[in-house]
C-alpha cells in the first residue's frame, strides 16, 4: 500500500495520530485551559524562582574574582559589615609585615540615612544586603580601589584630596537615576558623582565610594577605619594567611575571606533554592493531580468513544498513547505559557522597579529551563498515566455499552 | 462463487454476573461467505452479545467460534484480527467530534500500514460511496443523523473488512432515511464483497436480508428464508 520508503510512510502515520492527540485536548476546552493554568502556576515559580537565584549565584561567584582582596579583616566582636571607625588606621600598613600578604588598605564603611536615598532604603532591606536603612558609603583610597573589585570606572575616579567627589554603583546609580556628573546630598553636603562602576557583586555595586579621609571627617572617624582588605600573595594560600593574621593580633582581629562571604551567601541561596524547589514540588503535586483529573473525567467522558476505537481495531498500546500523549501536550502548553510568563514577568517587575532591577540580573542559564521543561513532561506523563492505563484497559463491550 | 463458511459457532456460550445472566447459551450459527444475513428476537435475547463474540470484541466461555477461518477461542491477535476483518455499525454512529468526516473514516488505518496519501484516497472512495464527498470537512456534529450513519459506514468498509457486523443500524432513525441506510449497506455489501451481518427490531428490516435468524434465550431458534424479492 505505502509508496516510497518504508520510514516516510510511519512517518505519515505518526503524523496523523499525533494531530488526533494534540487536538483532543481541545476539546472541553475549559477543563483544559483550568488544568494548564495549574501546572503553568508551578513552572513560573519555578523559572522565576530560578531566574532569579540563578542571577544571584552569578554575582556571589564575581566577588571571587582577580584582583581584588582576598580578605577583610575586623576587629573581633564587631559585624562584618559594620559602620564606623573601630580600627586604627596605622593598621593596614603593620599587616603587610606579614608573611603572605602582598598589599593592604584600610577602609571605612559607613551608612547614610539622609532622605535623597531614601529609595534605596526599603530595597536593601527587602533584599536583605547592604546596609540597613540608608545607602552604604565607604571611605578609600583611590589608588587602591581594585582591592575592593573596582578596576575601571566610567568617568574618572574622586581625588584622595577632594572633599566633595564620590564614585558610586551602577545599580545605586540606576536606582537614584544619576550619572557621571550629577551630585548627590551625602550627610547635608553636596557631592560630585566624577564615576561609576560595576563589580557585579550586587553588594559593592549598591554602595557609594569616597576618599578615606573626607569620610572619616564627616562621620567624626578621624584616623579610624572599621575594615582592612588584605591581598596575599600569588603563591600564599589565604587561609593560612588569615590565620597569620589572627594568630598575630589575638583577640583583637578577625578575619573573613571572600570564599566564605560567597560561602555564606551562597548558603542563603541554597536555603532559597531548597524552600523553590518545594515550592514547585508542591506545584508539581498539585499540578499531576490536575491533571490526573482532567484526563480521568476525559477518559470517563469517552468511554463509549474509546469502545469504538478498539472495535476499529486499536490496540490498547495506541489508546494508551493517545491518551498519555494529550496529558503531556496539556503540560507541555503549560510549559511553554508558564515560561514565557515568568520571563516576562520577571523582566516587568525589574524594569518597573529599577532598584530591584539594579541589585538582580536575572539568569537566563538553558538548565532553569530544561528543568522546567522536565518537570512539565514529568507530570505530564505521571499525570497521565493511571488515566491511561485505565483507558487501554476497558472492555471493549463495556465501554460501547456505556451510556 | 464459493459455498465456504466464513462463521462457524457451535454451542458457543457467554454468561455475565459470574453465571447469572446467560447472554449466549449454546448458540450455533453458519454464515457463507458473501451472505446478508438479519439477526431478529425480543430485547435481551442475546444478539448483540452474539455480534460482540463474532467482532471478537469479547471471548466466549465455551463453545468454539472461527470467523474468517481464525479460531477466536484460542487467538491472541483480537486487535489485528477486528482491524483486518471486521467493519462495525453501532446504532449509534459513535464519530469523534472533534474530527473531520474525512478523518473519522480513517481512524481504522491508523493500526494498518497504510500511508496517509493511500488512507485519504480509500476514505474518499467511501465517503463518495455513501454521498458524501460535499461534505468531507464537515464535523459529524454539523451532519444529520443519516448522515452520520452513512459516515460510520464508510468507516466500518474503510479497511476492506470481510465482515460487517451492524447492531441496529437504523434504529435511531426515521423510517425513510433509515432505508436509505439499509440500501446503501446492501448495496456495499455486494460491491465491496462483504459479509453483512445486521441485528435488528424491525420486521421489514429483516425482510430485506437473505437470511432471518432468531434470537432467542441466547440460542438460534429458527432461520427463515424470506421470499426472494426482485430488484
Ligand atoms: N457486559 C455485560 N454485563 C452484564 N450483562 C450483560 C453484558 N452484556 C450483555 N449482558 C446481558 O446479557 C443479556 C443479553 O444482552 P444483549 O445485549 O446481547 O441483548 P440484545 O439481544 O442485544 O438486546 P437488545 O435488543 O435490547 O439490544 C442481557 O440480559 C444483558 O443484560
Ligand atoms: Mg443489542
Amino acid at each position: 500500500m505505502c509508496i516510497g520508503t518504508i520510514k516516510g510512510c510511519e512517518k505519515k502515520l505518526i503524523m496523523s495520530f499525533l494531530s488526533l492527540v494534540v487536538k483532543n485536548p481541545f476539546r472541553n476546552k475549559t477543563r483544559s485551559a483550568l488544568a494548564i493554568v495549574g501546572i503553568s502556576i508551578g513552572i513560573i515559580v519555578i523559572v522565576a524562582l530560578g531566574m532569579v537565584t540563578g542571577g544571584l549565584e552569578n554575582s556571589t561567584q564575581s566577588t571571587l574574582k582577580a584582583g581584588a582582596a582576598e580578605i577583610t579583616v575586623i576587629q573581633t566582636g564587631s559585624s562584618s559589615f559594620g559602620s564606623g571607625g573601630s580600627l586604627n588606621e596605622s593598621l593596614a600598613s603593620s599587616l603587610l609585615n606579614i608573611s603572605g600578604v602582598k598589599d593592604t588598605t584600610g577602609i571605612l564603611r559607613a551608612t547614610n540615612t539622609s532622605t535623597t536615598v531614601s529609595a534605596t532604603t526599603t530595597n536593601s532591606s527587602a533584599g536583605g544586603f547592604g546596609a540597613e536603612g540608608g545607602v552604604s558609603i565607604t571611605g578609600i583610597d583611590a589608588s587602591k580601589l581594585s582591592l575592593i573589585g573596582i578596576d575601571t570606572v566610567n568617568g574618572t575616579e574622586f581625588t584622595n584630596t577632594s572633599t566633595n567627589q564620590v564614585i558610586m554603583g551602577t545599580t545605586i546609580a540606576q536606582s537614584l537615576n544619576k550619572t557621571v556628573g550629577d551630585t548627590i546630598d551625602l550627610y547635608g553636603k553636596n557631592f560630585t558623582i566624577t564615576g561609576t562602576y560595576e563589580t557585579g557583586n550586587f553588594i559593592t555595586d549598591a554602595g557609594i565610594m569616597m576618599p578615606l579621609s573626607t569620610l572619616q571627617n564627616l562621620t567624626n572617624n578621624p584616623n579610624k577605619i572599621s575594615d582592612v582588605l588584605v591581598k596575599v600573595t600569588d603563591n600564599a594560600n589565604v587561609t593560612t594567611v588569615s590565620q597569620s593574621i589572627e594568630n598575630a593580633y589575638p583577640n583583637q582581629l578577625s578575619t573573613t575571606t571572600a570564599a566564605d562571604e560567597a560561602n555564606r551567601i551562597n548558603q542563603g541561596l541554597s536555603f532559597i533554592n531548597t524552600a523553590s524547589w518545594a515550592i514547585s514540588l508542591l506545584a508539581i503535586f498539585i499540578g499531576a493531580v490536575g491533571v490526573i483529573n482532567t484526563m480521568i473525567m476525559s477518559v470517563y467522558e469517552r468511554t463509549r468513544e474509546i469502545g469504538v476505537l478498539k472495535a476499529v481495531g486499536w490496540r490498547d498500546r495506541r489508546i494508551l498513547g493517545m491518551i498519555l500523549g494529550e496529558s503531556i501536550v496539556l503540560t507541555l502548553l503549560a510549559f511553554v505559557i508558564g515560561t514565557i510568563v515568568a520571563v516576562v514577568g520577571v523582566e516587568l517587575i525589574l524594569t518597573l522597579s529599577p532598584s530591584v532591577g539594579g541589585i538582580i540580573k536575572p539568569s537566563f542559564a538553558y538548565d532553569i529551563f530544561l528543568r522546567a521543561f522536565v518537570v512539565a513532561f514529568l507530570v505530564g506523563v505521571i499525570g497521565g498515566l493511571y488515566p491511561a492505563y485505565r483507558a487501554s484497559r476497558l472492555s471493549p463491550t463495556e465501554a460501547l455499552r456505556y451510556e | 462463487m464459493n459455498n465456504e463458511n466464513i462463521i462457524e459457532i457451535k454451542g458457543l456460550k457467554k454468561s455475565y454476573d459470574n453465571g447469572k445472566i446467560k447472554a449466549l447459551n449454546g448458540m450455533d450459527l453458519e454464515v457463507k461467505k458473501g451472505e446478508f444475513i438479519s439477526i431478529m428476537g425480543p430485547s435481551g435475547s442475546g444478539k448483540s452479545s452474539l455480534l460482540n463474540m463474532i467482532g471478537a470484541l469479547d471471548r466466549a466461555d465455551e463453545g468454539s467460534i472461527k470467523v474468517a477461518g481464525i479460531d477466536l477461542m484460542k487467538t491472541k491477535k483480537l486487535y489485528e484480527f477486528r482491524s483486518k476483518e471486521i467493519g462495525f455499525v453501532f446504532q449509534m454512529h459513535n464519530l469523534i467530534p472533534n474530527l473531520s468526516v474525512l478523518e473519522n473514516v480513517q481512524i481504522p488505518m491508523f493500526e494498518t500500514k497504510t500511508s496517509s496519501k493511500d488512507m485519504k484516497k480509500r476514505a474518499l472512495e467511501l465517503l463518495k460511496a455513501v454521498n458524501l464527498e460535499d461534505k468531507i470537512n464537515q464535523k459529524p456534529t454539523k451532519l444529520s443523523g443519516g448522515e452520520r450513519q452513512r459516515v460510520a459506514i464508510a468507516r466500518a468498509l474503510v479497511n476492506h473488512p470481510s465482515i460487517i457486523l451492524a447492531d441496529e443500524p437504523t434504529g435511531s432513525l426515521d423510517s425513510k432515511t433509515g432505508e436509505v441506510i439499509l440500501n446503501l449497506l446492501k448495496d456495499l455489501h455486494s460491491k465491496e464483497n462483504v459479509t453483512l451481518v445486521m441485528v435488528t427490531h424491525e420486521p421489514y428490516v429483516g425482510q430485506m436480508a437473505e437470511r432471518i435468524v432468531t434470537v432467542l434465550d441466547g440460542k438460534c431458534q429458527n432461520i427463515i428464508q424470506p421470499p426472494k424479492q426482485d430488484n
